[in-house]
């Protein structure tokens, strides 16, 4: 029996919650179940495993990159043509600490950027399971049930308070 | 001895006290309305525009068209020598409008990033507008960049890229840190202010058909609000948010450095770095009271999402702003005055009494006097239209400022025979270029994009709630993070 997609659509945080509940109570695991809202609730608000993110690291990989063109641009590309003048020094620390930090800072929030878009896998214009009422702030749960026990889950959902509970498809965004 | 308590004042004087109490639901935070309403209120607010609005608009990218790219088209195909910048002033008003508008753009990040560092929450409605302020005022501050070069087409030697001769730029030099530290910023503030927009862009695609739609489909990226895209975004806003801090007080010290490192009477100063940064801030405060009460003004709704608490709240650090300022310009004038060098002397002395003495004293009047004697005031700092007079005359005394520090100083030096009064020329056309601009890309980019973060003002109301207290309701704050 293939599986389908329903999407419970909550108009608070409370029921949503409640329902995720339920869903693992009815043997639904948290790899199958997938929530979309229009505002960051954490997941310990809705009883979700911790979201993985490479951001941070990504950042500062990004940073330790930067930190590395800062050092080759400012103590070596004076070093590949030497212009001596008056004596100065051609690689001198202090001047080279502002420009290793702006190239580090310019790769970390460069790098941090790119990061949300590998993550998120942005820009993604593939259709995708959606409803614009997301954005008005209802909550979406997405969860995979076996087709044949579609109207179960509805009922249990709708019980908790869902507005609606229905199958849904990927739609163009 | 009895001693008897009670209220110190008059019977009317205590009810006028309770009557005068701060209602919690005058609060943007705790007088919600639900997120549709809300959305709709904002998408009307963009699409809602007035035969005025396409008359300013006209005139704006007229002035754009002449004053911008045909004056400047002008100077590049007759040379420098049609602007105003001679022997001993090199410098002139482009390096001023540099600075100033640099200055403008350090508001955005402060109100974004560190209000958003120390949970500032009146900061909410209207962190878009202040960083869309930096993201427009650094393309201006780099196109006057671009002007005073002169033969623009050579800018790329600025770049590190080996050219023809193998010369890699000198990093020693205060204007290649600037060069870094601008790009650096622009980019920064750039993606800063992309990267919280994305949910608003996806709402405004749930929300438009035609152009508009296929605009918002783009720039939202599919966007959906799944949890894994709330917590990457988030942790990068946050990343941003500490990141972007020391970067934009690292800009507007270098441009200080500009200066200061030059051995010159009025520029040598080792507090032009912090003097420059709390000067930034108070124009680009002062900026921000300007936009808001014109978004508040000119646009649909917008006197739900921008309150009297925020012109409050504004003021109160247009005031410590200006304290701050006041206190950095002070220590920098008083060691100057009392080092005793003959040329720094003549400099002040010719700043005092003349003749560009109003400049100064204006500068001092608008910068300093103005706001100690206004902002203390609730009544001035919540009446919308005194604190954008506020803030314009603060902007027009930095705006002196900067003109004080370029081309009046260059003007004096250790060498009288060349001292000369700098007059501008095309220069004038030019910033009045830039200044209709910026007011261009602003009027555009407040119909297109949605000025007010919806999600975040949603989320603020989400952790704002009223707690009874014995018989009061008392206004708390709980932290979703």
């Amino acid at each position: 029996m293939s599986d389908t997609t329903l999407l419970a659509l909550f108009e608070d945080i409370d029921p949503a919650a409640e329902a995720i509940d339920k869903l693992h109570e009815m043997g639904i695991g948290d790899a199958r179940i997938n929530v979309i809202s229009g505002i960051p609730f954490t997941h310990k608000m809705l009883g979700r495993p911790h979201p993985w993110t490479n951001v941070s690291r990504i950042a500062l990989g990004g940073a330790a990159a930067g930190f590395v063109v800062g050092i080759f641009l400012n103590f070596g590309t004076p070093l590949l043509y030497n212009v001596s003048v008056g004596g100065q020094y051609i690689t001198p620390i202090p001047p080279g600490l502002i420009i290793v930090f702006e190239m580090t800072m310019l790769f970390a929030l460069l790098s941090t950027f790119l990061g949300v878009f590998l993550d998120s896998f942005f820009p993604n214009y593939r259709p995708m399971e959606y409803v614009p009422e997301i954005s008005d702030g209802k909550i979406g749960v997405f969860f995979k049930v076996p087709q044949d026990e579609q109207q179960k889950f509805s009922d249990a959902l709708n019980q908790l308070g869902a507005e609606s509970v229905q199958p849904t498809e990927a739609r163009q965004l | 001895m009895a001693v008897t308590s009670g209220y110190l004042g008059s019977e009317k004087a205590h009810t006028e006290h309770h009557e005068e109490e701060h209602d919690p639901r005058e609060s943007l935070m705790y007088d919600p309305l639900p997120r549709g309403v809300m959305n709709d209120m904002v998408m009307e607010s963009m699409h809602t525009t007035s035969w005025k609005f396409w008359v300013v608009l006209g005139v704006l990218a007229f002035l754009v068209a002449t004053c911008f790219f045909y004056a400047w088209g002008y100077m590049i195909a007759e040379g420098l020598g049609v602007a105003g910048v001679n022997r001993p002033a090199y410098w002139g008003v482009f390096l001023v409008n540099t600075v100033f508008w640099i200055g403008i753009s350090h508001a955005g990040t402060f109100i974004s990033a560190i209000l958003r560092v120390f949970k500032a929450e009146f900061r909410r409605p209207f962190t878009r507008a202040a960083e869309l302020m930096t993201t427009f005022g650094l393309i201006q501050a780099g196109a006057s960049i671009f002007m005073h070069l002169g033969r623009v087409w050579l800018a790329y030697w600025m770049f590190p890229i080996p050219n023809a001769r193998q010369l890699w730029p000198n990093f020693h030099s205060p204007l290649m840190w600037d060069l870094l530290a601008i790009t650096t910023y622009v980019l920064g503030s750039t993606m800063y202010l992309f990267l919280p927009l994305i949910p608003d862009l996806a709402m405004a695609r749930d929300r438009s058909t035609g152009w508009r739609k296929t605009f918002y489909r783009i720039l939202a990226l599919g966007f959906r609000g799944t949890e894994g895209e709330w917590r990457h975004l988030t942790t990068a806003m946050n990343i941003f948010a500490f990141a972007i801090i020391p970067v934009m007080f690292s800009v507007h010290t270098i441009v200080s450095w500009d200066f200061a490192m030059a051995m010159r009477p009025g520029w040598s100063s080792t507090v032009f770095g912090p003097y420059f940064v709390l000067g930034a801030l108070h124009s680009g405060m002062g900026a921000v009271a300007i936009v808001l009460v014109i978004m508040r003004a000119t646009m649909k709704h917008m006197d739900y999402f921008i309150r009297k608490e925020h012109f409050d709240a504004l003021g109160k650090l247009m005031m410590i702003v200006s304290f701050a300022y006041a206190y950095f310009f002070f220590n920098d004038y008083i060691v100057q005055w009392y080092g005793g060098d003959k040329w720094t002397d003549t400099l002040l002395h010719w700043l005092e009494e003349g003749p560009m003495a109003w400049m100064f004293y204006q500068m001092v009047a608008f910068n300093i006097v103005i706001p100690f004697l206004t902002l203390w005031n609730k009544r001035i700092r919540t009446t919308p239209w005194l604190l954008a007079l506020i803030g314009g005359l603060i902007n027009v005394g930095m705006y002196w400022e900067r003109y004080i520090i370029v081309p009046v100083t260059l003007s004096i030096n250790r060498m009288p025979f060349t001292w000369r009064l700098y007059q501008p020329n095309i220069e004038i056309f030019l910033t009045i270029g830039t200044f209709s601009m910026f007011l261009l890309f602003y009027m555009i980019a407040s119909r297109l994009i949605p000025l007010i973060p919806v999600w975040e003002v949603q989320e603020g109301q989400m952790v704002h709630s009223l707690r009874k207290v014995g018989k009061a309701q008392v206004p708390t704050v709980s932290e979703f993070e």
